[in-house]
């Protein structure tokens, strides 16, 4: 072992996106068809580019609000975002950190999961969800498990397309998005969130990161 | 609801165990002990970043060092409870 040099170009697992074939709707099947390569970009660009998140299984695809009745498709990811324990964090309210992940996250992977152009063009794509996932700092003495927080932050095209094109800023991103909160298993209903710029996730480095030769983080 | 204070609170995503720097003493420690490493990867991961050498931390190393540092089956909201397929 010892001498070994370099490393294998690392590919990120391809079970981050849904199988066509575990959808429920030929809509669904067929967007998810079309858009393969696009879907597979997402999980290549935050596998490598954003290394200190992961993202879900299969949480990549068109996927249907709950809230909604009809068929109506959004882009998701869900992703884990990994951070060292902070007691200044941890004191902060529920709001205030779902506000905090928000700022951070949900502005970045709507520019990300749109790189493509061919999603935001095709009509049946209804809408973007950016799904954040953290651990709680203070959440699993009584367990012995940790649990986690989750915001879900739904996203209707127009309101993304007004965000992506600069009319509407983060702050009213946040207040016309739908974002839904959970504490563990516990749901906390819609969460009014404030939001502010955050260029964290663009100018943050992993020390020592050496970022694999063949993928692309520009 | 909302605080100055809040936008820097959240530390950077530093992972544990991603760099992996040993001392000249701790590896000699270590290679005594074979139960040390958990698992095959995670020994070259170390030896790759021996004292004195630059360390280096790929992707793949991120992965391991996460899965190994695993603190358990988490509680957390469901995905059928967000979304549907």
């Amino acid at each position: 072992m010892l001498g070994l040099a370099g490393a294998a170009f690392s590919a990120p697992e391809a079970d981050r996106i849904l199988p066509v074939d575990k959808y429920t709707t030929e809509k669904a099947r067929g967007l998810a068809r079309a858009h393969l390569s696009a879907l597979r970009d997402l999980n290549a660009y935050i596998y490598h580019c954003v290394p200190w998140v992961e993202t879900e299984k299969q949480s990549i695809g068109f996927f249907k609000p709950k809230y909604l009745s009809e068929d109506d498709r959004y882009l998701s990811i869900r992703i884990f975002i990994e951070q060292d324990p902070s007691p200044a964090f941890a004191a902060l309210d529920h709001g205030n950190r779902a506000a905090a992940m928000f700022s951070r996250y949900a502005g970045f992977l709507l520019k990300t999961m749109t790189k493509a152009p061919a999603i935001l063009a095709d009509p049946g794509v209804g809408g973007f969800i950016t799904i954040l996932e953290w651990r709680k700092q203070d959440g699993s003495e009584r367990t012995g498990r940790p649990v986690h927080e989750t915001i879900a932050v739904y996203v209707p095209k127009p309101l993304a397309e007004a965000y992506l094109s600069g009319k509407v800023k983060i702050d009213e991103l946040a207040r016309r998005a739908i974002v839904l909160g959970w504490d563990g298993e516990k749901a906390l209903g819609e969460l009014k969130l404030p939001a502010w710029d955050d260029n964290f996730v663009y100018t943050y480095k992993i020390p020592n990161y050496k970022l694999d030769p063949e993928a692309k983080c520009s | 609801m909302r605080s100055k204070g809040v936008r820097l609170l959240l530390v950077g995503g530093a992972l544990v165990a991603a760099t992996g720097c040993a001392t000249g003493e701790e590896w000699g420690i270590w290679r005594s002990n074979g139960a040390h490493f958990a698992s095959g990867d995670h020994m070259f991961f170390s030896v790759r970043n021996r004292e004195g050498t630059k360390p280096t931390v790929t992707r793949k190393d991120i992965t391991l060092a996460r899965d190994q540092g695993w603190w358990g089956k988490p509680i957390t909201v469901g995905q059928d409870q967000i979304l549907e397929r």
